[in-house]
């Protein structure tokens, strides 16, 4: 019988087949409404400028989500690095050495959020959201009030084409940190031994401190890998953009916790897994692409954003609710 | 056999012991310190502000405090009764992140509606209905089909902002109405009528949330809700609740924002991280951990006072959200070694 | 003749092609206290669940007081008076006695909550049945478990309870605060209110009822004085087959020593402690709450940081001072609050099983998946758990079944040492049975095992010796074939002084 089938699907599956569902259909319905959607220039323009950089920040925020917590100052780790690789570079500093530099204020970022939650035993919530506060001072104070620095001379240009416009074997490179970063946190989180302890972690604290596991230790970790990742996606969005806009890494923080979410929903338990958060970051940017294409204004696009996403969430959850 | 006896003291005659034994006790004073250690700490700064800061102490000036916090303290108190009412767990607890967006539309339509000549009571009730539409949204998102609040009100967050920008094409939106004219230039007892609002408001809210069975009904749902199940409470009703006050919370103070500017104004979402520190730095006021009115209300006026003191000390309004940053986290930090052990 | 309070006729319950209940009746009269008995799956709490309207049931009628109840909902049933004391506490960690007493049924004055009415009525409850004085603004999180059952049993009384059911109620309760419970249940029957009482310890079964109804299979299979029935015959109807051996018996030879304790001491909790555990023993720990015993086995594992005193694992010496550095010397250990330290109920039994023994199954950090399924579909057979698959999520698993996962964790890491708390609370006979079995394959492999239980006949039936601890040192350590109940109640309440030392 073909409700009986219906039933007897597990329901993690068909959230699953729902998201995934919602996906193909938003692809379908803007390659039909906007010629232009499945172009080949359209889709590399999709890629490298929108679902990269969101996709790098939301794989730390699903680090973190992973492990039962929250990070609302991705946004400060990715302007600091920006930040010190900018001005780093501007004051005459060779292009690596500023790259690190930027990577290395990013996980002073995540050290200090750890310290904040492991040490002091803070609340995710309020010590990420301290540390955002800490971190908009810090950019104000060292830019004149948030004045942004652009680096337009020609001196810089090969630096910044290097990092956001070479390609290797025709894959450009923000494509190919993106597939690294990727591959690394599929593999920290799902394949190795502190994977399993950070959704241990996420799933029970006081089980894995009973189960001999450092907690305060792994997640330490997961604060300071988190920030690194939004380390990598500062030092890409300031080469694309030539220039460090203070406080606008603030633009990642509810998309990455957004997509994390909603990436959550292809699982049966409603874990955070990086294939998921994928799946989320694809379905925002092509959201926000096709209603762009489509020719909705900007203001238009941002309600259908909401609304779309709040549909997706609607069927997965209302399937899941059936039990 | 399954015979068992548990382990027995001697006789049956002793009474079970009292409460109060050392462990009990010593926690409960721990707390206690803890909780005046945060007021002392909001008072001492009072008190650097009022030797350091001209002009700090005087009534103008504090009445001036209460008036700029009569907006975040709405809305924060919007927030702290979702807080409240979904539990405080960092994932899954209430939250509703779309509050400060929800105020931003409902200025828009306050504004827009209001230039556009419209009588002042439709307007209000077109606001008022615009803010407890967006708080019903999240209430059957959350509570009719189980989406996470985080997540339901993220993507709500994104419709409200998106049609206030539709409504007012990011733009200044000025306004008249003889509503706003009252709340402007409105005294009573030489006290201005905003300022009289967060009065007035807070001493509701402390009212109905901490003296009726509203309270404890509330606290219940939230704290462990198969307790407030078995106690015969709705749940459901009372988390849709909270969702649809914190709504109304946003319209509310949608007027006065428009009030005080004679505008709505783009941005109006960027409060939403300020409503959210007031609403959580509440809790260590509280010997429970959990959000209570007067907490928000002193966090909200600690917030307040905390930009007022710097910009009378003309220190740069850049370092004022860090030390709010660091001030936050230094209460939090402090009190949560008062706290319960999570394992 | 008047009503009974609570009449079930011909109950019937499916869940899918599990018939839960099949024609069970129910009846307890006024001014009785009634017990229900059965192996747990024998259908006591789908009985209870149905009364209480949680469950509707597929057949049967339900008479509350003589009216009958169509379908019962948990407000109309608590609306004729029955009462339900959860095992679970379902109280507001954050709440005040007075607010738990009275939630949804506060006294009030106008509209304003009459806190001071509330206080002095929840005081004066509590003083009247319990003779205790618990101030009414004490949170509940910082009450004990006793306090805290007796703040449940208080809000029953506050609504003037006609029955009052109570689901396990003694499961954390200490002798002193059983014996205080029963009193009161006692006056409660004597004022004229129906009890149905649900226990697994036959003794307080025998203590307390007038009459029991025995469960088994989904139906009743009796209904019986147990005074005149006798623990034998109920456990016998309880039980299709006799279980045969309660305690099987272990036949293997007790080797080197293997834990080695000196001096141990804990400030505060308890002071220059030692003990040895040999190989192939298993050593009963028990001590009456807040006698420091529950503190030393903390110490064990690594939870809390011994202030002097050493401890040795096979001769060598080891600093447990966090729990990954207890695991890493070999000890595991199977916590009493199952939910909070046990086991992760949102992961799967392979997660659980496999958590602190991952780096055996690992590459370079990386979790080799084959030989974790082996592994744990290994132990899975070996503890014989209830599971459809190893990826079955341990939340819908048994008591008895999660337990054994619990355990399961530490036999992958192959421990030397196991702690056990409390580890067969709220197990049902059949799962107590197996996990005896599988704790003497343990001890017959080598392994030593501290066993921390408030359950005398498992002390003595179960273990090799018996370590009583009483205000924070050793109050005797005895043969377990050779003592009896009494003695060991007697040094744990300190009425009896053993010299100090431990025998070998």
């Amino acid at each position: 019988m073909a409700t009986n089938a219906f039933r007897r699907l597990d329901t993690g599956r068909l959230s699953t087949l729902a998201v995934v569902g919602a996906f193909a259909l938003l692809v379908a319905f803007f390659a039909l409404a906007a010629p232009s959607f499945l172009t080949a220039g359209n889709l590399y323009n999709l890629l490298v400028n929108n679902v990269v950089l969101l996709a790098v920040v939301a794989l730390g925020m699903t680090l973190v989500i992973a492990s039962g917590g929250i990070d609302l100052s991705v946004g400060v780790s990715v302007d600091m690095a920006s930040m010190v690789f900018i001005m780093l570079l501007a004051a005459g500093y060779a292009a690596p050495l500023a790259v690190l530099a930027g990577l290395g204020a990013a996980l002073l970022v995540g050290s200090l959020n750890a310290a904040l939650i492991t040490r002091l035993r803070i609340s995710p919530f309020l010590a990420t959201l301290g540390v955002l506060f800490i971190g908009q001072s810090v950019q104000r104070l060292s830019t004149g009030g948030g004045q942004p620095i652009y680096l337009v001379r020609a001196e810089f240009a090969p630096t910044f084409d290097a990092i956001a416009r070479s390609s290797l074997l025709g894959v450009p490179t923000p494509v190919i940190v993106l597939v690294l970063c990727l591959a690394a946190v599929y593999l920290v989180l799902h394949r190795t031994v502190f994977g399993r302890q950070v959704a241990a972690i996420g799933a029970k604290p006081g089980v894995a401190w009973y189960s001999g596991i450092r907690v305060p230790f792994q997640l330490a970790k997961v604060y300071v890998g988190a920030a690194f990742l939004c380390g990598i996606a500062g030092i890409l969005l300031s080469s694309t953009v030539k220039s460090y806009v203070p406080m606008s890494g603030n633009a990642f923080l509810l998309d990455a916790i957004g997509a994390t979410f909603i990436g959550t929903t292809i699982s049966r338990e409603r874990r955070p897994g990086v294939l998921g958060t994928l799946l989320g970051v694809a379905l925002l940017a092509v959201v926000k692409n096709g209603l762009l294409l489509v020719g909705w204004n900007f203001y238009w696009q941002q309600v259908g954003i909401g609304v779309l996403v709040f549909l997706v969430l609607a069927v997965s959850f209302g399937l899941h609710r059936r039990d | 056999m399954t015979a068992a006896t548990p382990v027995a003291a001697s006789s049956a005659a002793d009474p079970l012991p009292e409460t109060g034994t050392g462990p009990n006790r010593r926690k409960a004073l721990a707390a206690l310190a803890i909780r005046l250690g945060a007021l002392l700490t909001f008072a001492f700064i009072m008190l650097y502000f009022a030797l350091t800061a001209r002009g700090f102490l005087s009534a103008y000036n504090a009445f001036n405090v209460v008036e700029q916090s009569a907006i975040l303290g709405v809305l924060a108190f919007g927030t702290a009764v979702v807080i409240v009412g979904g539990g405080a767990e960092v994932q899954t607890g209430g939250i509703d992140l779309s509050i400060a967006a929800n105020a931003g539309l409902c200025a828009a339509v306050f504004a827009t509606l209001s230039t556009a000549g419209f009588n002042p009571t439709v307007v209000l009730l077109a606001t008022l209905g615009t803010g407890l539409a967006v708080g019903a949204l999240n209430a059957f998102a959350v509570v009719g089909l189980g989406i996470l609040p985080l997540l339901a009100t993220l993507a709500v967050m994104n419709v409200a902002a998106g049609l206030e920008l539709t409504l007012t094409e990011n733009t200044v939106v000025s306004a008249a109405s003889p509503v706003l004219a009252f709340l402007q230039t409105g005294r009573f007892l030489g006290v201005s009528t905003l300022a009289w609002t967060l009065i007035l408001f807070s001493a509701l809210m402390i009212l109905v949330v901490h003296h009726t069975a509203v309270g404890p009904r509330l606290y219940a749902v939230g704290g462990h809700p198969e307790a407030a199940r078995a106690a015969g409470l709705d749940v459901g009703a009372y988390v849709a609740g909270t969702y649809l006050f914190s709504g109304f919370c946003a319209a509310f103070a949608s007027v006065l924002l428009v009030s005080r500017l004679s505008a709505s104004t783009p941005g109006t979402g960027e409060l939403l991280l300020s409503v959210l520190a007031a609403a959580l730095l509440g809790t260590v006021f509280s010997r429970r951990f959990v959000p209570t009115m007067g907490g928000t209300l002193l966090s909200t006026l600690f917030i307040g006072f905390l930009a007022n003191g710097f910009q009378l000390l003309g220190v740069s309004s850049y370092w004022v959200a860090g030390v709010q940053g660091a001030l936050i986290l230094l209460v939090v930090a402090v009190t949560s070694f008062a706290r319960p052990q999570e394992h | 003749m008047t009503a009974l309070a609570i009449d079930m006729t011909g109950i019937s319950k499916a869940f899918g092609p599990v018939k839960a209940l099949e024609g069970a009746d129910l009846k307890v009269a006024y001014g009785t206290i009634h017990g229900l008995v059965g192996a747990n799956g024998a259908g006591k709490s789908t009985i209870i669940k149905v009364l209480a309207g949680i469950l509707t049931p597929d057949a049967g009628t339900i008479l509350i007081d003589g009216r009958r109840v169509a379908k019962p909902t948990p407000a109309s049933v608590e609306a004729l008076g029955v009462h339900f004391i959860h095992q679970e506490r379902l109280l507001v960690p954050t709440a005040t006695v007075a607010e738990a007493v009275f939630l949804n049924h506060e006294i009030r004055f106008g509209p304003f909550l009459d806190g001071r009415a509330m206080a002095r009525r929840a005081e004066a409850l509590i003083e009247r049945y319990f003779d205790l004085r618990l101030p009414a603004g004490t949170l509940v999180r910082d009450l004990t478990t006793a306090q805290q059952k007796i703040v449940q049993i208080t809000r029953a009384l506050a609504r003037k309870a006609g029955v009052l059911v109570l689901d396990e109620p003694t499961a954390a309760l200490v002798r002193r605060e059983v014996d205080s419970l029963f009193r009161v249940l006692r006056r409660l029957r004597d004022d004229g209110i129906a009890v149905v009482f649900i226990s697994h310890y036959m003794q307080e079964i025998l203590d307390l009822c007038d009459e029991v109804t025995v469960m088994r299979n989904g139906t009743d299979v009796g209904r019986v004085d147990p005074k005149e029935a006798g623990i034998d015959a109920i456990v016998g109807m309880m039980i299709d087959s006799g279980v045969g051996e309660m305690y099987p018996r272990r036949h293997h030879a007790v080797g080197a020593p293997v834990l080695e304790v000196q001096g141990l001491t804990l400030k505060g909790a308890f002071c220059d402690v030692s003990l040895t555990v040999h190989a192939g023993e298993v050593v009963g720990l028990t001590g009456l709450l807040g006698s420091g015993v529950k503190e030393l086995i903390e110490c064990l594992f690594g939870l809390d940081r011994a202030d002097g005193g050493s401890i040795r694992i096979d001769g060598v010496e080891v600093r447990l001072d966090a729990p990954n550095r207890a695991v890493g010397a070999g000890v595991g250990m199977v916590p009493e609050d199952r939910r909070a330290h046990g086991v992760a109920i949102g992961l799967s039994v392979r997660e659980n099983a496999s958590l602190a023994s991952l780096a055996r199954y690992s590459r370079n950090g990386f979790v080799a998946r084959g030989r974790e399924n082996a592994a744990v579909d290994g132990l899975i057979r070996d503890l014989s758990i209830k599971t459809p698959h190893r990826d079955a999520l341990v939340r819908n698993l048994s008591g008895g079944n999660q337990q054994k996962v619990a355990l399961a964790k530490w036999l992958g890491c192959q421990s030397r040492v196991y702690v056990l708390d409390e580890p067969t609370v709220a197990v049902d006979v059949g799962a107590k049975v197996e996990i005896y079995a599988l704790l003497n394959r343990l001890a017959a492999e080598g392994a030593a095992i501290l066993f921390l239980s408030s359950d005398l006949l498992e002390l003595t039936g179960f273990c090799d010796r018996v370590l009583v601890v009483y205000r924070g040192g050793l109050n005797g350590a005895f043969d377990a074939a050779a003592v009896d109940g009494d003695t060991l109640l007697a040094a744990a309440s300190g009425t009896r002084s053993e010299t100090r030392g431990i025998p070998e």
